[in-house]
């Protein structure tokens, strides 16, 4: 994609906020009080399984659903009970849901057509889009003529060419081939930081969550886990739901001793709450991830961190994996390739920066 | 494919082609004789027996009342196919799935069935011999066709591109005009064409339903021959396939038969 489109030329606009979002859907509440704010020209991304509600919270907010409750505004506009042709969002599907009977100049210039743009205009404004989406050549063709990637940029340049107030993306990359789903998330990530406008992204998939969002929030059953940066919500998982979704975790089993501190079988390890620090003395939990584990020759633990014996290490190319019996359970640690590596049967200590786990209360 | 299999499939596509069409050719052909009885191959040739179709008004009528309730069946069925279509695609209603099963199962009856059962039924409702009760028997026979045809059209459209539409600013109703009249529009062309075809060329349930004074084409001509077997019915036999060429020539021209009737032209890349 070539650059045409002028960086910030436009208003900062796109503030999304809901408000206790609900829907039942065949009598289950698939949605139960979601809050989302969202900055102007944020990429935020509603990532989690199927079924978790995601895809309904963005048919909410393109107008497709009627919210059962809550408050859905753009920009400070109530837009909970307005029809979706009356919203402006430009949306992207995972079956592109171009229209098969319009070439695609025609289908990109539909949108300027519903606001009586005038010939010329659309002309000027449907070149421009595509050149910017890498499709300058490919007006006059059909959907069925191009490939799965084309398509899927010329849904894009038809749902930006309205310059919508929020970019919504259901899945947009899940029918690509992987290699073109790698490089086409980073071409939209890319460009929608360069035209500033708020993307809203629904996906399944963590790493091109990870990969493209400001903010990630991470629903399950109908409500939002947690709401937060790629690194706080990888590396510092607020619930054991958020920890298993996104990659592999250690989970360890403590005691809240108050701050960041936790006791965990008798040795004192250290992490970073999660919203307020469960009191001292409650049930905790420390989610720590196995690319932050380190893993000390010895037993000397200065009193923090887990001491332990090396099970298992694998070497699996990317990385090393070494499994540490600890008396808080196994502890999987992920060394980088020029890691000293231990041997199976050694006496360790596993450690992390505080910064890099999470401390959330155990139920 | 080899030469010998290529000659072989060019003689059987030849053969059938001849089947087919040879009746017609036979008919066509012994319009033209100069005999007054009906033969083949024709001895003679005249013009004689098409100046007999047109000088008796009773074959003239018949056409107009044939082509009359063609066009209003087609129209009709287009009509009651579209909201048919998607009333059984889209909601989800009480009977859905027998009104469904009705529609499929309407395939199967036997024409014949259809015209006693329709005969009693609209002598029952006290409902005279009209244009208007041809109609209903013939739209009987060709609404099943027209909401398959659509449903097909419909099963074939992503409800994305809807919602697309939708959100770059199309009310309902210019959705419906823009993305979903699109994808139907030949199961609805093809539905309307083939209502015309089926009612234009019924003779079966016509028989039932028609009186002395109204008689479509097909009916006329089959009681004409129980009386006069002369070369007067293959002259209109003759005019009935020009006026069914042009029929398909215009519609060519405009919509393209193949693509009536699904068939994908439209080339790859």
């Amino acid at each position: 994609m070539t650059a045409t489109t002028p960086a910030g030329t436009q208003p900062r606009r796109g503030r999304l906020r809901l408000d206790g979002v609900r829907k039942v859907l065949g009598g289950k509440e698939v949605v139960s009080a979601v809050d989302l704010e969202t900055e102007p020209g944020e990429f935020l991304t509603l990532l989690g399984p199927s079924g978790c509600g995601k895809t309904t919270t963005l048919n909410m907010i393109a107008g497709h659903l009627t919210a059962d409750g809550g408050l859905i505004e753009v920009d400070g506009r109530d837009i909970t009970a307005i029809p979706p042709h009356r919203r402006s969002m430009g949306m992207v599907f995972q079956s592109y849901a171009l229209f098969p009977h319009m070439t695609v100049a025609d289908n990109v210039a539909f949108g300027l057509r519903m606001r009586k743009a005038g010939a010329a205009e659309r002309r000027r404004r449907v070149a421009d889009v595509l050149e910017t989406v890498g499709l300058d050549g490919m007006a006059g063709r059909h959907p069925r003529q191009l490939s799965g990637g084309q398509q899927q940029r010329a849904a894009l340049a038809r749902a930006l060419v309205i310059q919508p107030d929020l970019l919504l993306l259901d899945e947009p990359f899940s029918n690509l081939d992987a290699q073109l789903r790698v490089r086409l998330r980073d071409e939209v990530a890319a460009l929608q930081r360069r035209i500033g406008t708020t993307a809203i992204l629904v996906t399944h998939d963590q790493e091109e969550a990870l990969a493209v969002s400001d903010r990630i929030a991470v629903m399950a059953g109908g409500v939002i886990h947690q709401l937060g940066r790629p690194q706080e919500v990888y590396l510092r998982p607020a619930t054991d739901f958020v920890a298993q979704f996104i990659g592999e975790v250690n989970a360890l089993d403590g005691v809240a001793t108050g701050g960041g501190s936790c006791e965990v079988a008798g040795q004192r390890v250290r992490a970073t709450p999660v919203g307020d620090p469960p009191a001292e003395g409650a049930r905790a939990r420390v989610y720590v991830r196995p690319e932050v584990v380190r893993v000390g020759a010895g037993t000397d633990t200065e009193g923090e961190g887990l001491r332990g014996t090396v099970r298992q290490t694998r070497f699996l190319g990317s990385r090393i994996r070494c499994v540490v019996a600890t008396s808080a359970g196994e502890v999987t640690a992920a060394l980088p390739y020029d890691a000293r590596v231990p041997r199976e049967g050694e006496e360790v200590t596993c450690s992390w920066r505080p910064s890099d786990a999470s401390l959330a209360a155990r139920g | 494919m080899t030469r010998l299999t290529r000659v072989l499939g060019g003689a059987f596509a030849t053969l059938v082609g001849l089947f087919l069409i040879a009746p017609v050719a036979v008919t066509v052909a012994s319009s033209l004789t100069a005999t007054p009885y009906v033969t083949f191959p024709p001895q003679g040739i005249t013009l004689r027996w098409y100046a007999e179709v047109f000088a008796k008004p009773e074959f003239l009528s018949s056409f107009a009342l044939s082509a009359g309730v063609a066009l209003a069946a087609a129209a009709v069925s287009a009509v009651v196919g579209l909201a048919g279509g998607l009333a059984i695609h889209r909601h989800r209603f009480p009977g859905r799935a027998a009104l469904e099963a009705t529609l499929s199962g309407a395939f199967a009856v036997p024409t014949i069935v259809l015209g006693i059962g329709l005969l009693q039924w609209f002598a029952q409702m006290g409902l005279a011999s009209s244009p208007v009760t041809l109609l209903l028997a013939h739209l009987v026979l060709t609404v099943p066709y027209a909401v398959r045809l659509v449903l097909a059209g419909l099963a074939g459209l992503d409800r994305s591109a809807e919602k697309a539409a939708a959100g770059l600013g199309a009310p309902p109703f210019l959705v419906f005009w823009h993305v979903t009249l699109p994808a139907v529009r030949g199961g609805l062309v093809g539905g309307a064409f083939f209502a015309f075809i089926t009612s234009f060329d019924d003779l079966t349930v016509a028989l039932f339903v028609v009186t002395t004074d109204l008689q479509t084409l097909p009916v006329r001509i089959f009681n004409y021959m129980q009386y006069d077997y002369d070369p007067t019915v293959t002259a209109i036999g003759t005019l009935m396939v020009l006026f069914a060429v042009v029929a398909v020539v215009v519609i060519e021209r405009f919509v393209g038969v193949a693509r009536l009737f699904g068939a994908d032209t439209e080339e790859r890349s």
